[in-house]
């Protein structure tokens, strides 16, 4: 039988070294700022009931989780998302507990991507959710976080993106569409404007909510767009939302670099779970937005609890640290400063004399090769400058670029 | 991807690819070097701050949902027999065909009660034909003239490219229904709709403007 224990799954990837002290140090960087900010953490199990993931305001499709079977027989997912899991929490174990919620996490989601398409199916992700916080000040604090966590990466471009998916449902209501929902979402989100206008007129939608569902893709870029929704919204309740959106836009405006700071109207992704505000993070190095978030204030009803208002947001912490490698991160500098070889009889010294060097603030070693020649040899290759050969008479051998002096 | 400032739009290699460089040529650019260019894949139009890599279709869409390249042209089939993470902004209208389901002339598709065969290039697409019809196909994939299927008797009918019906008519075939529409599209990559949107939107109506 043909065996495949030599390679990991497709989406999933070994990470050595550098690597993982640069995506440590990418995790803790936002494990920082979300405990400096009066964030608690939460872990939750990766594996979870299918249920969880599986009702009408929090569908996952089912092609991208990895299921499993319990021994009684019982649907399981590694989970594909970790706010879900967290609102599962929310509406059970702190049903009591006092409101606002401020939550944080910091591991790992999984997901079946289509195959080679160079995605990973293993992300890490870190992320907050604020739970039973008014909407404006809720909105505007989750901002700030993400706004933070993007000036965090070492990157000249920088993009904070703003929108609101209230547009996009009440206009599909507006022209009793819901039924085409799916179909107008992708279009819309694809900002596929040409293949949209041909759709609304096979189903005959026409008069003004078809052509603002029309121009809604179009409705993006900086404070201008502002004024166009104004102008094309006008008379509808949706100058409400508009005015909510365009208020946070001002206040972040003033927070951070105005060329920052970008609103998209067509932003429309996750409609059956995102209730309001819908935002994402971009930075020029990485393809695809490394941060994702919005507000669900269904969400926890649908476990069973009342409905609270919550916002939240995830960042792709596998992107960061790729794109931190890439910009030349190097991890600092974790070379060994000494190598202690103890000889036959006095290996015990050879412990101690390790355990004082570290004590005293250097990096030791206790070489665990078998003779003197090897471990030279090994302190040459792992550029240790120094080697201690701990006998009778211990003495110290120094290497200068690898060689003996 | 943030020190490239260019533009970067990937075509694709054949007859999509020069009915793009014709419209950058109607549009006023200096495409010598796109239409001379040997075996080369990346080329630049001068004067412009525009890069154009030539790829083959799916790798159009590849190259643009990683970033790698901000825009392409491809053909609607690949998108929809590919899909991905991408802004499909708009339609250049040539390379103007249609997917359609054939089968030998007079035969009745959807008589009997038994399992349709499809042989098909596409099979995605075809999976979600006859899907949305709420309909059991068994496709069979087939990476070359799919029109042998049905007449060496392996398959009811095929999912293909239909332009003029003229390979179909030869071979004793003929289009039973259509499925779907298809011509050249610009897509371009969600982040580099954002953080460049001046100058792809600039080009994209430079483009929709000399159709």
């Amino acid at each position: 039988m043909k065996s495949f224990d030599l390679i990991t799954p497709e989406g999933t990837r070994d990470l050595l070294f550098d690597e993982c002290i640069v995506r440590r140090k990418e995790e803790q960087k936002l494990r920082d700022i979300f405990t400096s900010h009066g964030y608690s953490e939460v872990i939750t199990p990766a594996l979870e009931f299918y249920d969880v993931f599986n009702m009408k305001a929090r569908s996952f499709r089912q092609e991208i989780m990895y299921k499993l079977i319990d021994s009684k027989g019982r649907l399981m997912v590694i989970r594909p998302d970790s706010t879900m899991p967290i609102a599962r929490i929310v509406a059970t174990r702190l049903k009591n507990e006092e409101r606002p919620l401020k939550l944080f996490y910091s591991q790992n989601i999984y997901r079946a991507n289509p195959k080679m398409a160079g995605r990973d199916d293993e992300i890490t992700q870190s992320g907050i959710e604020i739970i039973g916080g008014e909407e404006k000040r809720s909105d505007l604090e989750a901002l700030s976080l993400a706004a933070k966590v993007l000036n965090s990466c070492a990157s000249s471009e920088v993009r904070l993106e703003i929108g609101d998916n209230s547009f996009y449902k009440h206009l599909l209501n507006k022209l009793s569409l819901t039924d085409d929902e799916e179909i107008i979402r992708s279009l819309i989100e694809s900002k596929n404007r040409p293949e949209l206008k041909r759709y609304l007129d096979n189903v005959g939608a026409d008069g003004e909510y078809a052509r603002m569902l029309l121009d809604l893709s179009g409705l993006f870029g900086g404070e201008e767009v502002f004024s166009k929704a104004e102008k094309l919204f006008a008379g509808t309740p949706l100058t409400d939302r508009l005015n909510h959106l365009k208020k946070l836009y001002d206040v972040l405006c003033e927070l951070e670099d105005k060329d920052r700071i970008t609103v998209d109207l067509g932003l429309v992704n996750k409609a059956e779970y995102y209730t309001g505000i819908i935002f994402r993070g971009y930075i020029g190095e990485y393809g695809q937005p490394i941060i994702s978030g919005g507000r669900y204030d269904t969400l926890i009803g649908s476990f069973g609890a009342e409905n609270q208002p919550a916002v939240g947001f995830a960042a792709n912490i596998n992107a960061m640290t790729n794109v931190a490698l890439k910009n030349g991160e190097k991890a600092k500098n974790n070379n060994i400063d000494v190598l202690v070889f103890a000889r036959d009889g006095y290996l015990s010294q050879g412990i101690k004399h390790c355990k004082q060097l570290i004590d005293s603030g250097l990096k030791a070693e206790f070489c665990t090769c078998e003779n003197e020649e090897k471990a030279k040899s090994y302190a040459t290759a792992k550029n240790i400058k120094k080697l201690v050969i701990v006998a009778e008479n211990t003495e110290e051998i120094d290497f200068i670029g690898g060689q003996n002096k | 991807m943030s020190e490239r400032k260019t533009i970067r739009i990937a075509l694709t290699k054949g007859r999509l690819e020069k009915d793009t460089v014709g419209l950058f040529e109607k549009i006023g650019y200096d495409v010598t070097l796109l239409r001379d260019k040997g075996r080369k894949l990346i080329l630049e139009i001068p004067g412009a701050d525009i890069e154009v890599v030539l790829a083959k279709a799916a790798d159009v869409i590849t190259y643009v949902e990683h970033g790698v390249c901000d825009m392409g042209v491809v053909g609607k089939d690949t998108i929809d027999e590919h899909g991905g993470r991408f802004f499909e902004i708009c339609d250049l209208g040539f390379g103007r065909c249609r997917f359609a389901l054939a089968g030998k002339k007079g035969h009745n598709f959807y008589e009997g009660i038994g399992v349709k065969t499809i042989a098909t290039k596409y099979p995605n697409v075809t999976r979600r034909f006859f899907e949305a019809k709420g309909m059991d196909v068994d496709i069979v994939k087939i990476e070359g003239s799919v029109e042998l299927a049905p007449l060496l008797g392996l398959s009811d009918g095929i999912v293909d490219i239909v332009e003029t019906g003229t390979t179909l008519k030869e071979n004793g075939l003929e289009v039973f229904e259509d499925v779907s529409p298809i011509s050249a599209r610009v897509i371009v990559n969600p982040v580099s709709m954002k953080l460049k949107k001046e100058k792809i939107e600039t080009l994209i109506s430079q483009m929709e403007n000399n159709l």
